[in-house]
């Protein structure tokens, strides 16, 4: 990929042709299909999960260096996204990590929400 | 007073900063970044509490996926045509600008449409924002999601609108075109996420 000369005065500008960018639409259209497929394919959750989640990530940076052009802007910015992404993503592993192993409503092995009578949760 | 004559007029003076970035567009990212930790946390209360619903509807009863695909894939095509937007803004082809951004506008309301289809539906199947915690968590990050979709929209439409009485294009017009287009990709990455942990990720 070659860098384009610069238009005579609109500033700066990436150096992606309008065929590359078609193409890039077409290549995340086809990725959201086949995420669709893996949903419906019936493999075990664990890997399906983890299947989703590359796919969701591969189309993210995508948008974010081709579309948002990123990839061609100054390091400081990569920085600074990166940094709000990171605290982003650190802020639903915790949370998520934090309640999903929380116990502290379970009040004498029964949870406080559960209809009376309820039989005491299997411990993990 | 021949020293005045010459200084730029105001609206052509470039912003020179130390960081060699523009400051509007420095600000943009400050702005996308801070929205990560934003929608962070509404995807975290949604996760924490979806499956902790006592009543139905449950996700699984009633989130309807190849509606909600077709949708995303409209979004993912408004950022196509954003971006193609934004190409015209920077190599001077006002017309193809004009043309994408219109583009990008109409496919926004058919997004806007799919979710106001889908939210009717919803409630009409007895989901509302009070049903259950999963219904709480799906309406607040959707309907945030939503609502950015719709001051995109406005935000476009403002642009379109000032383009109109333009007969050419400058530097710093591509970068106002630029600024929001970094703003549509964005909400546009924000429902890549969405839709992986709602809707095709099961309950």
């Amino acid at each position: 990929m070659t860098h384009m000369p610069q238009a005579e005065s609109h500033g700066e500008h990436p150096p992606t042709t309008i065929r590359e960018y078609v193409l890039i639409g077409i290549v995340l259209t086809v990725v959201t299909a086949v995420e669709l497929w893996v949903s419906y394919s019936g493999m075990s959750f664990g890997l399906l999960v983890g299947v989703l989640m590359v796919l969701s990530a591969f189309k993210f940076a995508v948008v974010v260096a081709m579309f948002m052009h990123l990839r061609f802007e100054n390091g400081l910015l990569w920085r600074l996204f990166s940094f709000g992404l990171i605290l982003g993503t650190a802020i639903i592993l915790a949370l998520t990590a934090l309640f999903w192993n929380d116990r502290t409503d379970i009040v004498g092995g029964v949870p406080a929400n559960a209809a009376p009578g309820a039989a005491a949760p299997a411990k993990h | 007073m021949a020293a005045a004559t010459h200084e730029p007029p105001p609206h052509v003076t470039e912003h020179h900063t130390t960081t060699g970035i523009d400051n509007r567009k420095m600000m943009m990212w400050i702005f996308l970044a801070s929205e990560c930790l934003f929608f962070g946390a509404l995807i975290s209360t949604y996760l924490i509490f979806q499956g902790e619903s006592l009543v139905g509807p449950l996700p699984h009863e009633i989130l309807n996926i190849p509606v909600t695909s077709a949708s995303t894939f409209v979004l993912l095509m408004s950022s196509l045509t954003m971006v193609l937007a934004v190409y015209g803004a920077q190599h001077g082809r006002l017309g193809m600008m004009k043309l994408m951004l219109l583009a990008t506008i109409l496919l926004g309301l058919v997004f806007l449409g799919f979710q106001a289809y889908e939210f009717t539906s919803f409630v009409h199947e007895g989901l509302g924002l009070t049903t259950n915690q999963f219904g709480s968590s799906f309406y607040v990050l959707t309907g945030f999601h939503g609502t950015h979709v719709a001051v995109g929209v406005l935000y476009l439409t403002s642009m379109l609108l000032a383009s109109q009485r333009r007969t050419g294009l400058g530097a710093d017009r591509a970068l106002h075109i630029d600024l929001a287009g970094l703003y549509w990709h964005f909400v546009d990455i924000v429902w890549i996420v969405i839709f992986t942990i709602i809707y095709l990720i099961p309950h």
